[in-house]
């Protein structure tokens, strides 16, 4: 994994480079986020060259509009990885990508729809599983609905057929659990 | 600060961190977070723990995919900063100055190129004149050597009666009235051949109707070997005349125009009797 060595910059300073268009700030930028955002797409985009171009796209839009990025409204890699989500979502729902889906041989069908149930084996989520397991199964649930699949809480409400309000507790619940997970480890 | 424990704990700070929130709920948010620390930090917390549950999550993308991605990056960034504030007057000048060049050389070079085809032209012009005079030169030149090569072989044929040792020169005296006449007449025994010098001719010049005419005498008899002129012109050719094979004696008559059968010795100009 060391093929070269990985440029990695304090926030405060990557922000600033990223504000001059400066060339490292590019590579700083792929360098310290790309497998986090990758981790994200891959998890609601499961064909490899698709999530692939979705990211590319993430990295454009981040550096064509970083100028719309403030301190203020929170951290760098909140921003970025709505930006990531939202261009994800943007792209499963799409018509092409629809159409895609639908061209699609039986047999591949299968695979596709075993992909979106997550049933198949992958070993890189294998971590994440010990850890999504520390969470109840309404957290997870809503978890999985919300940050891997995309939806909204309105949507994840239909889908689970439970109060809004209840959604947004569970999803509170599941973050702090997840963060009394980091804090110990 | 019952008021923001609620906000807190209602959950929209997650959903502000997960984008899932529209315009102006998030505009709420910041305003709540900018008023009291406790919503700032516990949204802090938040984005934390949603940063480190990313990484958990983070997956490597394909190592070819970087130089791939920079790059879309990097051109932009060529596009957006380095082209726009890049003047250009060099490359214009360069331009302007060589277009002009390139074509005045062409100019150039092909009025050379006629002007030297119109000298060429001229030039071979004269030559071929000059070579149609010389080879008229030449004609004329090989019609004059051919000329002086019959004379010269001529001379030496008539030489060659001179050296020749089978001729005999025999000479003609004047007789009677002509005593200052005389000739040369050369015989050869063996070829049986006569011939008289027409240069060394010394008789007078005979009229219309009369001819000269050369008798051998043979056993005491005249035998007509043919007729001659004497006229100031046609004086350098050695005149071949009958064959005969044992002459005793020449003599030349004067006769009328064609000759006579038997000589008129009244009228006889020269012998060797």
């Amino acid at each position: 994994m060391t093929k070269r060595g990985k440029i990695s910059l304090s926030e405060e300073e990557l922000v600033h480079a990223l504000r001059h268009k400066e060339k490292v700030a590019a590579e700083a930028l792929y360098d310290m986020y790309s497998a986090s955002l990758y981790g994200v797409i891959v998890r609601i985009i499961t064909d490899t060259p698709t999530a692939e171009d979705v990211l590319q796209e993430t990295f454009v839009k981040i550096w064509h509009s970083f100028a719309s990025y403030s301190t203020d409204k929170g951290r760098l890699f909140t921003w970025m990885v709505n930006i990531a989500r939202n261009l994800a979502i943007d792209k499963i729902r799409s018509k092409d990508f629809k159409n895609q889906n639908k061209n699609q041989e039986l047999e591949n069908n299968v695979t596709f729809i075993d992909e979106q149930r997550n049933t198949v084996y992958k070993p890189e989520l294998l971590g994440i599983k010990d850890l999504v397991n520390t969470l109840k199964p309404e957290q997870k649930s809503i978890l999985e609905l919300v940050y891997f699949k995309g939806y909204t809480h309105v949507e994840a409400a239909d889908e689970l057929a439970i109060p809004l309000g209840t959604v947004k507790t569970r999803l509170r619940m599941g973050l702090i659990e997840l963060r009394k997970y980091f804090n110990e480890s | 600060m019952e008021d923001v424990k609620a906000y807190i704990e209602s959950g929209i700070l997650e959903l502000y961190v997960l984008g899932d929130l529209s315009p102006e709920e998030r505009l709420q948010v910041q305003d709540m977070a900018s008023k009291h620390p406790a919503v700032k930090s516990e949204l802090g917390e938040i984005e934390k723990s949603m940063v480190l549950y990313a990484e958990e999550n983070a997956i490597e993308p394909a190592e070819e995919l970087r130089h791939k991605i920079l790059n879309s990056l990097v051109t932009n960034l060529a596009d957006d900063r380095i082209f726009s504030s890049q003047p250009e007057p060099v490359k214009d000048n360069v331009v302007q100055m060589t277009a002009p060049k390139q074509n005045n050389f062409y100019k150039y070079a092909f009025a050379a190129c006629l002007a030297l085809l119109l000298a060429s032209v001229v030039v071979l012009m004269n030559v071929y004149s000059k070579l149609q005079t010389a080879n008229t030169q030449l004609i004329a030149m090989n019609n004059q050597n051919a000329q002086y090569a019959k004379t010269v072989s001529f001379m030496n044929d008539q030489l060659g009666v001179y050296r020749d040792t089978t001729f005999k020169i025999i000479k003609l005296k004047g007789m009677a009235k002509h005593t200052s006449s005389s000739m040369l007449v050369a015989f050869s025994h063996s070829k049986k051949k006569v011939m008289i010098d027409m240069a060394d001719l010394a008789l007078p010049e005979n009229d219309q109707t009369h001819q000269y005419q050369l008798w051998a005498i043979v056993d005491k008899k005249p035998v007509s070997l043919g007729v001659f002129d004497k006229s100031s012109s046609d004086t350098s050719e050695m005149k071949v005349m009958a064959a005969v094979s044992e002459p005793q004696a020449f003599a030349v008559t004067i006769e009328p125009r064609g000759g006579s059968a038997s000589p008129h010795l009244d009228q006889l100009v020269v012998s060797n009797l």
